[in-house]
């Protein structure tokens, strides 16, 4: 295998353009900037992951994600610098020439490659309601997870069952933690996730050689670590009391908070309030919607998106009363507190 | 008077309104400005891992201004790089070929690092230098 020093300089990226790459990539892992260089050393001295991305019951949401950006960017880059050696929705080849392609990588890599999933797995009836090739959904996760190094699950469907597990769930969808136990999963949850999260993932393992710091929902913690409520730009009004109470009164009008409206971002940990959407463009908050909150567990069976926390089955009146409480506090504290994350996580390095 | 001039839209965009944290920030500066000027260790901070609104950042480019030195990098996508009006405390914007901000730091030092030459960059250099003094002879 070639190392990713190697495969960038063959392709006349410049050591500075790839310093510079490295401290984009820094930034995004949530680390101090003071170790891009030592990231530089570790990347360009890594080999190329030999990459299986499996899609079960989804809808190629996670995908389009990934792929569909509008010019060549940090997360393409990335995307170069792993061999995807099987992925269903972007290879030439079909039928037995792609499966051949998993197997031999399964193979030849084995026990090093990361296996990539999104969607959901069902189980019903023997898991006859997904298969291909005459083998069930349920067989190939347990066959390909087996000589894996870690197994990421990509999207709300792969890391919680998402929408196919949604009430009364008539596949019995699964996630893939669910069914894979002795391997280290990471939950990269969304819907779909944001891309750089993804890439970000990736880029971690490459540059650690190990699964990044989870949290309890095994979400990489320098992603998913805060709520989009701790970031978001209408916090402000929130901790003023300043709440829309309607999609089109004086309060909507004039970019209030849209607690009341039913927005999930006090309970909802993702990265959408700092890196956005639509190469940065606006999130679902600043063009006037509240957070589903798609990247925690069961969102889609929590109540209506349009009652507040409060009345809504999300843990209610408890997260609610302690959020108000602390109010401007956590604000404050938020910078504090994603230092001394960033420091702990140097420190582990 | 149109139509749309009688809906009474009144837009107030909080991401103007400064949260404070602009104040902390420059007394952190300082501190790691007094490392410098004491030890010669550089530091650096990322700006987007704080949570700064729009306000914020007028307030804190106000605040530094811009110094002696303006410099331009091409390297995937554009870097720009200014010297604030306090020699050693360098803003440092780096964007992809897109355009978009991928990182945004604060650097204390003599001369932020990709403004240097790197040693690779440089061996490189003299190989391609020779070949093409080769060709001229």
């Amino acid at each position: 295998m070639t190392t990713l020093g190697d495969s960038l300089a063959a392709s006349g990226v410049s050591r500075r353009a790839f310093l510079k790459f490295c401290t984009a990539l820094t930034s995004l892992m949530a680390l101090p900037p003071g170790v891009a260089p030592a990231v530089a050393q570790a990347l360009a001295a890594a080999k190329r992951p030999s990459v299986i991305w499996l899609s079960f019951q989804e809808c190629t949401g996670c995908t389009e994600s990934l792929t569909r950006t509008s010019a060549p960017t940090l997360e393409n880059l990335i995307l170069d610098l792993v061999s995807l050696d099987y992925h269903h929705t972007l290879q030439a080849a079909a039928g037995f020439a792609a499966e051949e392609a998993r197997e031999h990588a399964m193979k030849e890599f084995d026990g090093k490659y990361l296996l990539l999933v999104d969607g959901s797995i069902p189980v019903a009836d023997d898991g006859v309601y997904g298969t291909w090739g005459g083998e069930s959904f349920v067989d190939i996760l347990a066959q390909s997870a087996k000589g894996a190094a870690a197994v990421v699950a990509i999207g709300s469907c792969a890391a919680f069952g998402g929408l196919p597990k949604a009430n009364p769930n008539p596949t019995a969808a699964r996630s893939v933690s669910d069914l894979i136990k002795d391997k280290p999963v990471i939950n990269v949850p969304g819907c779909p996730p944001i891309a750089v999260v993804m890439t970000g993932v990736l880029a971690h393992y490459l540059t650690f050689g190990r699964i990044p710091e989870l949290d309890a929902q095994r979400r990489p913690v320098a992603f998913y670590g805060e709520t989009i409520h701790d970031r978001c730009y209408r916090r402000p009004f929130y901790d003023q009391g300043k709440f829309a109470k309607t999609f089109d009164d004086e309060g909507a009008r004039a970019g209030w908070c849209l607690y009341e409206l039913g927005c999930k971002g006090p309970t909802t940990h993702n990265a959408c309030a700092t890196i956005k959407w639509n190469a940065g463009t606006s999130f679902p908050i600043q063009s006037g919607h509240g957070c589903l909150g798609c990247s925690e567990p069961d969102f889609w069976d929590k109540g209506s998106f349009y009652k507040a926390l409060a009345t809504a089955d999300w843990g209610g009146a408890k997260t609610v009363g302690t959020a108000a409480a602390v109010g401007v506090a956590v604000g404050a504290a938020a910078a504090y507190l994603g230092r001394k994350r960033q420091d702990r996580i140097s420190k582990e390095e | 008077m149109s139509a749309l001039d009688r809906i009474g839209v009144k837009v107030v965009a909080a991401e103007d309104l400064a949260t404070g944290n602009v104040s902390a920030l420059l007394h952190e500066i300082a501190g790691l400005l007094d490392t410098w000027v004491q030890k010669r260790e550089p530091a650096s901070i990322d700006l987007r891992s704080l949570p700064l609104s729009r306000g914020d950042y007028e307030e804190l480019e106000a605040a530094l201004g811009v110094g002696a030195v303006t410099a331009s990098v091409d390297a995937i996508g554009a870097s720009d790089v200014h010297e604030t009006r306090y020699p050693g405390v360098w803003r440092v914007t780096h964007r992809n070929e897109a355009g978009e901000v991928v990182a945004d730091l604060l650097e204390v030092c003599e001369a932020p690092a990709i403004l240097r030459a790197p040693t690779e960059d440089t061996a490189d250099a003299l190989t391609r230098l020779r070949e093409m003094l080769n060709y001229r002879c």
